[in-house]
């Protein structure tokens, strides 16, 4: 059985929104973004948000949910997504090596069938969403691999429309050029100038204890069962060159030190780690404040 | 003066006046959003019921108590709720995904509270899937306490206790975690769907008498800031305070009068439309039925409270006239309690354009003493 973390880490964008406003921010830049939920909490807000992550699909779901302002799917549409066309030619086999580990017959050719409407979709902003909703019906059967008496049987399509209806009432505009993009911190970090940058920087050898609805949705986009999310990570910043505690904090240190021009950066940690990376905030920047609500919630704001 | 009674130093009584100011806020973000009288006790109590049956620890379970009574304060002043909003039914939808973050704002200004109450109020409506709101949190993201007071808030809302139970196993792996489903299953087995009522866990405020009458002026800041009348209770209650004392008020008196100058503009606190009790000419007997009902609306969230009861009356008879003809009861003269008449005359006062158009209702709508005490004390105040 595939085993689903039971901590994952938690990005308050309301608790974020109140920080951005206590320090007058209009603008900010997350180069760690994953799903990009957060950020669009913070676009719903008037703020101007920039995201930047490794994972294509995060990034196309940022394109449905925190780029486009007024993206629509009619009930034809979201059909076209969760239902098999007629004349339309599909690769049913192409999830097949899920099938008996994780997944029925039945879901692993939805999951070739979702895959290829998906591909087909018109627009950034429809097939962002589609991503989204499409994903949170693949995480309800992954639960329900854990939980089978739990939870209750819902036909494959029904769950995707009703998560595909759902992605599509966040989509708002805010009158702002908000943007993500696929690559890595560095870049996104020079690619804007904001008022803040958000980092929730991965945990030391993260990506190899991936969550599977993360890594498994990556390989879904990819049309590729067997893919791995370890190649993206492996000669990023924060992948295996950042193994030992000492590469860690030289890692962090270098974002830090490529942050220089922002006026405020937030660093999310937690009450376990916030005592290595404070030393590496306050070695660049001398006001910090330490916003800690939760154990597993802790803020460390810094200003020049 | 003090707005409330003396507590001669005794932490409890100030942490029971604290409770009951509490009591009162909740039940204004309850009728604010529409939910009946008493639901947001109830919901406290279901929720500390739900946690007694999940062995959390008594300090989790006092501040999941005061999270379930404040859980709707984020209401009150919210575009989707507030008077006079004309939104679509789209932006009233996304507007009111504020309303648990901008009730933890609220909950976290509150001296005294349990500090875990705020968040417990920020992510009460999240879902285990990520569909839920503000923060779209997800799985284990999401705090214990606060799945088990989104809990209680289906099992309220539900008509039957068997529809709860159905809903909530229905919701398994959506909005609830799927463990979530067993937990509320053992509950209702083991109370019969009938959570016992909570004591108020006065040992886990932290009051202080000062802090208490200044949330009573948040409050009332926030309900005028509601009806779109922002600082219109400073106004009048400078003006009625100031004239009870020109009228030799008694001590009791003056105070009731003092919490209800705070608390009048309640009444309106549910009405969405804009015709209301402001835009009628406060002399004109059009209007007088609105001006009842938000007098007795106001008494009844007063009514039954320990430290805000003796404002009842105040509130309830400001829409009597002094001639006989007013309402709600018809109360004439002497029948009307004076602070009562002080409070609708500074508010009809504080309201008018040319204030001297107010001598004219004198003897009909007001008491000739009052008028006069108003007219001394806006002079004076001038």
């Amino acid at each position: 059985m595939i085993e689903l973390h039971e901590r994952t880490r938690r990005i308050s964008p309301s608790r974020i929104h109140e920080i951005l406003m206590r320090y007058n921010c209009a603008s900010m830049v997350d180069p760690f973004m994953g799903l990009p939920t957060h950020l669009n909490y913070l676009k719903r807000h008037g703020i101007a948000v920039h995201g930047g992550d490794l994972l294509e699909w995060f990034v196309r779901v940022g394109e449905g949910i925190v780029v486009n302002d007024l993206t629509i799917l009619r009930d034809s549409e979201v059909a076209e997504i969760v239902e098999m066309l007629p004349g339309r030619i599909y690769s049913l086999d192409m999830f097949k090596a899920w099938e008996g580990v994780f997944f029925s017959e039945e879901q692993c050719v939805y999951l070739g069938v979702w895959h290829d409407n998906v591909r087909n979709l018109r627009s950034d902003g429809q097939t962002g969403l589609a991503i989204l909703g499409l994903w949170r019906a693949f995480c309800y059967w992954l639960q329900k691999t854990q939980n089978p008496d739990d939870m209750q049987d819902v036909a494959p399509s029904e769950l995707a429309w009703s998560y595909i209806r759902q992605a599509e009432q966040w989509v708002i505009a805010n009158m702002r050029r908000n943007t993500v993009r696929q690559t890595d911190v560095l870049t996104t970090i020079g690619a804007q100038k904001a008022d803040a940058l958000f980092l929730a920087p991965p945990a030391r050898n993260s990506f190899r204890s991936a969550d599977a609805r993360i890594w498994m949705w990556e390989a879904w986009w990819q049309g590729n069962p067997y893919f791995t999310i370890e190649h993206a990570y492996r000669d990023s910043l924060f992948g295996a060159r950042a193994a030992d505690p000492p590469a860690y904090a030289r890692a962090l240190a270098s974002v830090l030190s490529a942050a220089e021009s922002y006026p405020v950066v937030i660093v999310q940690t937690t009450e376990q780690r916030i005592a290595d990376v404070e030393s590496i905030v306050r070695d660049v920047r001398p006001h910090v404040e330490v916003v800690s609500p939760h154990p597993y919630e802790t803020y460390l704001v810094a200003t020049k | 003066m003090t707005l409330f009674q003396d507590t001669g130093g005794d932490p409890r009584a100030a942490a029971a006046q604290l409770a009951d100011v509490l009591a009162l806020y909740g039940a204004l973000g309850d009728a604010t959003c529409g939910n009946p009288p008493g639901f947001a006790a109830r919901k406290a109590a279901c929720a500390v019921s739900l946690a007694t049956v999940a062995e959390l620890d008594a300090a989790t379970r006092d501040a999941l108590y005061f999270a379930g009574l404040l859980h709707a304060v984020g209401a009150i002043g919210n575009p989707a709720y507030r008077k006079g909003e004309r939104l679509s039914e789209r932006m009233t939808r996304i507007e009111s995904w504020d309303v648990p973050a901008q009730g933890a704002r609220a909950c976290a200004e509150i001296a005294g509270l349990p500090s875990e109450s705020a968040d417990l109020v920020r992510w009460q409506h999240e879902c285990w899937d990520g569909t839920g709101y503000p923060d779209q949190l997800r799985w284990h993201g999401i705090p214990l306490p606060a799945t088990l007071l989104s809990l209680a808030d289906a099992f309220v809302r539900a008509g039957e206790p068997e529809e709860a139970l159905a809903s909530v196993s229905a919701q398994a792996g959506r909005a609830f975690g799927p463990e979530f489903g067993r937990t509320f299953t053992m509950w209702f087995h083991l109370t019969g769907g009938e959570p016992e009522p909570a004591q108020v866990p006065l040992d886990a405020l932290q009051a202080d008498p000062a802090a208490t009458a200044a949330l009573l002026e948040r409050i009332a800041d926030r309900i005028d800031a509601h009806n779109g009348v922002a600082g219109r209770w400073r106004r009048v209650s400078r003006l009625a305070e100031a004239a009870a004392g020109v009228l030799g008020a008694e001590p009791g008196a003056a105070r009731d009068l003092a919490v209800a100058a705070r608390l009048y503009g309640s009444g309106e606190i549910a009405e969405r439309a804009e015709d209301s009790e402001s835009s009628f000419d406060p002399l004109a007997r059009l209007g007088i039925d609105e001006r009842a009902a938000h007098a007795v609306g106001a008494a009844a969230f007063a009514e039954g409270n320990a430290t805000l009861g003796g404002a009842a009356a105040v509130l309830r008879a400001r829409g009597e006239w002094f001639d006989g003809t007013g309402k709600p009861h018809g109360l004439f003269q002497k029948a009307i309690p004076m602070t009562s008449g002080i409070l609708a005359a500074a508010i009809a006062y504080d309201s008018l354009d040319h204030k001297d158009r107010i001598e004219g209702a004198t003897g009909t709508q007001f008491d000739p003493r009052v008028v006069r005490a108003i007219f001394d004390v806006a002079r004076s105040l001038a």
